[in-house]
């Protein structure tokens, strides 16, 4: 191997470009977290139905220009299933006691997971499909990138940017962090901290499903595509540590970059192994995560 | 007399075998103070938690005006005009003053528009004091301006009737017992707001309260004003402890 400028560009360059990818995953799975207080762990099947819903969309209805527009129908889509879902299947573990939350929330997502996996079976059978993608390659100086990755990244960074724009500046964004510190007092403002839950949870799923239909030219559409994201997100989540929206960014650079750096400079076979050196790292050094404030509540 | 704003009938809540609230009534008139006092453990709190739909009665019902408050959430309770604050203040820790206050109005669809619910803010902010701080994270302010913030809140759902304070004045400094006492006042008078305040201290409640009621073992064993129900001997000996009766 030999050390190049050139090669440290590409590297760091191509690692921030996963990692905002990563980041939209994690951030799906800690923004439910913060507010519906459950680990979805059905995540990666919203990005396996995001990625259905742009090999759908571009292969059948509106071809490889339109990619983009079929990556919003697939956020969309995955936003309203997650709206419709949340309140028959999450919903009702409030009404159980507090210690049996965690086990119900945990019981009905693996069977979420288990359904929607199969389905996705049933419907379009094992096989792998690709959504075309007729994007250019692109130089950044001397160095050429896929077009498909550049424009994920490009559009993961604007879905950041929308959440953040959300959360800051709109009314249901107030509400939502509100309800993140307090369910109850929120509700004594007159907020219906159930529609929240549902809507959190949408949006939560949105970003696994943007993640999934951007990705798709790139890792391929079939029913388990989501496992490896979901572990990727998990990882990221213990990094970043549960709860923490700037963990789940920071986290998500951090994990791509540390792959991607892996990759090139020591051994590319071994690139899903350096993500969990750094877990380990942290879980030693800092064992609530980056960011994280305390320990999970029994 | 009035038709009542706050109606409660026969209310009970049980956890396993105590009886917290035992079959409990209760009756407030349009633009009334009322103090609630009672031992502690009396059941004060879970009364207020059955009246605010934050816990579920075993038994009993709850109007406000003609309105029926059995199965609605807190947040529909809120919105009907009853509203709380708790005894250690919920406020939002991360979001800025004035945010904890626009909150409630936003919840309530936001009537007369943005503009109406700032100025309400910057009324409020100034009559507790807390103008400085606007723009601060509510999780920076002391004690007392917490637990003023957090009236502060109450008074921001544009439909409130009734105002449940529990223990609002506790472990807070004369000052700010003074502005909170200021802020009730005024929103009584100006708005015929009605409370109902639970607190131990017979000082102010002599002040605020024409009446109280008193909670002894999960009942209301006495209402009247403050000089007559502390002359009852059952109030005395549930003060004092079963020796002194």
């Amino acid at each position: 191997m030999i050390f190049s400028a050139e090669l440290l560009v590409q590297t760091l360059l191509s690692g921030l470009m996963v990692g905002v990818l990563y980041a939209l995953m994690a951030l799906g799975i800690t923004f439910i977290y913060s507010i519906v207080k459950t680990i979805n762990w059905a995540m990666g099947e919203f990005y396996m139905i995001g990625s259905y819903i742009q090999f759908v969309a571009v292969h059948f209805l509106l071809g490889p220009d339109w990619w983009w527009l079929a990556a919003i129908l697939a956020a969309g889509g995955t936003f309203l299933l997650g709206l419709i879902l949340e309140p028959i299947l999450i919903k009702p573990m409030y009404a159980r006691p507090l210690q049996r939350r965690d086990d119900y929330a945990t019981v009905v997502t693996i069977a979420l997971l288990l359904l929607l996996r199969n389905l996705a079976v049933a419907l379009g059978g094992p096989n792998q499909y690709r959504p075309e993608s007729n994007l250019p390659v692109v130089w950044i100086g001397p160095l050429p990138q896929e077009g498909a990755r550049v424009a994920a990244s490009i559009f993961a960074v604007l879905a950041l940017g929308t959440f953040w724009l959300v959360i800051k500046k709109t009314w249901v964004g107030l509400a939502l962090r509100a309800a993140a510190q307090n369910r109850v007092a929120v509700q004594t403002a007159g907020v219906d901290v159930f529609r929240l839950d549902a809507i959190a949870f949408a949006i939560g799923v949105a970003l696994a499903g943007f993640a999934g239909a951007l990705l798709a030219p790139l890792f391929m559409v079939f029913p388990t595509n989501g496992a490896v994201t979901t572990v990727k997100g998990f990882e990221i989540i213990v990094i970043g540590g549960l709860g923490s929206i700037p963990g789940a960014l920071i986290g998500g650079l951090l994990l791509g970059l540390v792959e991607s750096l892996g990759a090139a400079f020591i051994s590319s076979p071994y690139q899903n192994v350096y993500g969990f050196l750094l877990v380990i790292l942290v879980l030693i050094l800092k064992p609530n995560g980056l960011f994280g404030e305390r320990g999970r509540e029994a | 007399m009035a038709p009542a704003l706050l109606h409660a009938e026969g209310l009970t809540k049980r956890y396993g075998g105590l009886v917290a609230n035992n079959a409990v009534n209760l009756s407030l008139a349009p633009g009334e103070i009322r103090g609630l006092i009672g031992p502690n453990g009396a059941g004060k709190t879970t009364l207020v938690n059955l009246l605010t739909g934050i816990e579920t009665p075993d038994a009993g019902r709850v109007w406000l005006a003609d309105v029926e408050l059995g199965g609605l959430g807190a947040h529909q309770i809120a919105a009907h005009g009853l509203v709380r604050t708790f005894q250690v203040a919920r406020i939002f820790e991360s979001l800025s003053v004035s945010d904890n206050l626009l909150l409630p109005f936003l919840a309530a669809g936001s009537p007369g528009g943005l503009a109406a619910g700032l100025a309400r803010v910057r009324e409020l902010l100034a009559l507790a004091t807390l103008s400085a701080l606007a723009q601060e994270r509510a999780g920076t302010l002391s004690g007392g301006q917490r637990m003023l913030l957090q009236a502060c809140a109450g008074f921001m759902v544009p439909s409130v009737r009734l105002y449940v304070l529990d223990e609002p004045f506790a472990g807070i400094n004369p000052v700010v017992k003074d502005t909170l006492i200021g802020l009730i006042e005024r929103e009584n008078r100006n708005h015929h707001r009605s409370f109902l305040i639970v607190s131990h201290e017979m000082e102010i409640v002599r002040r605020l309260c024409p009446t109280v009621s008193v909670m002894i073992e999960g009942a209301i064993a006495a209402e009247g004003s403050l000089e007559e129900v502390a002359r009852r001997p059952d109030v005395i000996a549930a003060y004092l402890g079963r020796s002194a009766a």
